[in-house]
């Protein structure tokens, strides 16, 4: 059993708090990752399950052990590290072998298990190399073979990609995914890389500011963000502030910025007169020419009276993103963005009238002070 | 090679360089240094290797216009100048041993400390050089005499039941020497060891490595150039000592730098004092490439050390 168990812990140096009271479980066999802008606490956290940092109060539990005041060395975790941290004055060979004879494993025993897992990594033939030789791809398997061949409980990833380029940072996700199916082992993984922690992982911690905001699978964070960072770390969005003039059973009724009067959902959660931001994500919005209407009530005109689902403006910008199309359309003064598939083909050109609308339900909701209203 | 644009001058006086090609180019360039050495240390050593095969004169220092290898055999069959020879390298090891271990952790507490403490540890280093040799060597003797600090603070509290001899004695000599190079040393170490990345430790650290092991397994192979540095200025000094034998040694503290100024100033016999000199130059240059060679094996690109 290598699940993780963080009760409480926190981090400061001097006056700076680095990871503020975060619990979290960490299940056997899965693969998290943390995510967060940089400083927000997540590699400090990392750093305090290796052992390499002690936390400043809390405890941390590797297969339900209190390992809380236990030194690096003697805890069943391994690291890989986002610049490697490979020996430079040993081979690859013997780089591998580094954790198998401070084991005390024998010069074959820890030789054959170093070759067999540098062949895994498809890094085989190059166990005489110097670690300075190598591309940074290779130095990567290099340090996941090392990390990978004293067979530690918990693997745990620092950036490890993020000094990657990009098509090799994708093979190597994949890779890392089929290594951990084959492994079998927990493995956490710390990146600021949102599509990196989709890609990969079981589940994701978003931290922001030293505090652990919200854990979750990918589609539960990225669907049903606990609070404003969230929404806003997890992809490029349209945030739009508003006051409420009005509220039925069903829908809020939104005035916003650009003028226009959007409806928005979780009538019972928000009262009139109060302020609020709404997120609107760019692949939820649809772009249509306008025929013509100039005028930005008569979209928002409802026969409920609770304001529309869409709302007009020229494009602004269209910017080719390769497998889609951004619109930047400017609805009076605000701008908004849209994303539409290549393959969607609206051949709308920039300076043309458009009207953008969505599904209400696909709105979010958030306070002023960043958390977020549901529709109970 | 490329020079800033813009600056006309460098521009110009780069130009006739620009033509050659690249070895002459660096001979160009490093024509002043090599007029300074071949002025200030090769023709006065050549001048030194023809007194030392000259014959020795009762009125004059030594004869001009001879030729013998008199001296040489003189001082390679003088048990008196063996002694000396032997216990300049004696005091050169042991020296340089005790001053490139302290040297050593010295510059790794320095390289772990941050802050305040971390200036505190570096300016303690720097501090000694700025005051003359002399002094700072002879400060020892009220430190280590007999009535001295040391023994004084060790005999009241009970440590010590009879004062022990350091000054002069060859205790003093060394506790003097080692003093006089640790700056060097820790300063030539210490130049590399910050440049080492501390991730490799922890890395050590993670894949099961105590304190000692991750320190001989990652660092030391890293620090080697820096440690050969160290141990060739000390070793280079200390076989070379002349204040700290002379100022904290007893009679019999000997070493070849105080012999060569007694055969020079007092006994006027110049052959004997160069043949010396050579013998222990010709010792030193072998030592030195020895110990390049030795410590070049463990880890460490020797060459990579400035």
């Amino acid at each position: 059993m290598s699940n993780i168990t963080l009760e409480g812990i926190s981090k400061s140096y001097g006056d700076l708090q680095a990871v503020d009271d975060v619990d979290l479980s960490i299940r056997d066999g899965e693969l998290l990752c943390l995510l967060g802008p940089s400083g927000c606490g997540k590699s400090t956290t990392m750093r305090m399950i290796s052992g390499l940092e002690t936390p400043t109060s809390g405890e941390v539990y590797i297969g339900g052990e209190n390992v809380t005041d236990q030194a690096a060395y003697d805890r069943d975790t391994s690291m890989v590290f986002q610049n490697w941290a490979l020996f430079p004055y040993k081979t690859v060979l013997e780089n591998v072998a580094f954790g198998l004879k401070m084991r005390g494993d024998g010069t074959d025993e820890r030789q054959q298990k170093a070759r067999d897992m540098l062949e895994r990594v498809h890094m085989d033939g190059y166990e005489e190399h110097s670690p300075t030789d190598l591309s940074g791809g290779q130095k990567q398997r290099v340090a996941l073979a090392r990390s990978l061949a004293v067979d530690p409980d918990v693997l745990l990833l620092d950036e490890p990609l993020s000094n990657l380029d990009k098509r090799l940072r994708e093979e190597m996700q994949i890779e890392l995914k089929d290594i951990h199916k084959e492994f079998d082992k927990t493995f956490v993984y710390v990146t600021h890389n949102q599509n990196e922690a989709f890609t990969l992982a079981d589940r994701i911690g978003i931290m922001n500011d030293g505090r652990l905001v919200q854990v979750g699978e990918p589609t539960e964070v990225y669907r049903n963000p606990t609070n404003r960072f969230v929404e806003e770390f997890l992809g490029d969005t349209n945030f739009v502030a508003g006051e409420v003039t009005d509220v039925n059973d069903q829908y809020g009724r939104l005035s916003t910025e650009f003028g226009a009067t959007i409806r928005v959902p979780a009538a019972d959660a928000v009262e009139p007169g109060a302020s609020f931001t709404v997120s609107l994500r760019p692949e939820f919005m649809q772009i249509r020419r306008s025929n013509g209407a100039n005028e930005r009530e008569g979209t928002a005109a409802r026969a409920d009276g609770t304001g529309g689902d869409t709302v007009v403006g020229s494009v602004e910008n269209t910017i080719y993103r390769g497998s889609s199309i951004r619109y930047v359309v400017d609805t009076g003064g605000e701008h908004l963005f849209v994303e539409q598939s290549v393959t969607d083909q609206t051949g709308i050109e920039e300076g043309e009238q458009v009207e953008l609308g969505w599904n209400t339900d696909d709105i979010l909701v958030f306070r002023p002070d960043g958390s977020r209203v549901r529709d109970e | 090679m490329s020079v800033e644009t813009g600056s006309s001058t460098l521009d110009r006086l780069w130009a006739p360089f620009e033509a050659q090609s690249g070895s002459r180019r660096s001979l160009l360039l490093m024509s002043p240094l090599i007029l300074f050495e071949l002025l200030i240390f090769v023709v006065p050593f050549a001048m030194l290797v023809r007194i030392s095969v000259s014959e020795q004169s009762q009125s004059l220092p030594y004869a001009e216009g001879t030729f013998t290898i008199a001296s040489y055999l003189e001082v390679l069959q003088s048990g008196l100048l063996q002694g000396i020879i032997v216990y300049s390298f004696r005091l050169g090891i042991i020296a340089t041993a005790v001053a490139v271990v302290l040297a050593t952790f010295y510059a790794y507490a320095t390289w772990r400390a941050d802050g305040l403490l971390k200036s505190a540890l570096l300016f303690s280093v720097v501090l000694p050089l700025l005051t003359t040799l002399v002094i700072k060597t002879y400060a020892w003797v009220p430190l280590l005499a007999p009535n001295g600090t040391a023994n004084n603070l060790l005999l009241a509290i009970g440590l010590l039941s009879a004062p022990v001899q350091v000054v002069p004695n060859t205790l003093g000599v060394v506790v003097g020497q080692v003093y006089i190079v640790f700056p060097y040393a820790m300063l030539a170490i210490y130049s590399v060891l910050s440049t080492v990345e501390w991730e490799l430790v922890e890395a050590a650290r993670d894949l099961g490595a105590g304190r000692a092991r991750s320190f001989f397994e990652v660092v030391l192979p890293e620090i080697m150039p820096g440690i050969t540095v160290a141990t060739i200025i000390s070793f280079a000094w200390s076989v070379g000592a002349y204040s700290a034998p002379a100022l904290l040694g007893a009679g019999s503290d000997r070493p070849f730098a105080l012999e060569v100024q007694e055969q020079m100033l007092l006994n006027f016999n110049w052959p004997v004092a160069t043949a010396l000199s050579t013998i222990m130059l010709v010792l030193m240059f072998v030592s030195i490439v020895v110990i390049y060679a030795v410590l070049g094996r463990f880890g460490g690109d020797v060459s990579d050390a400035a």
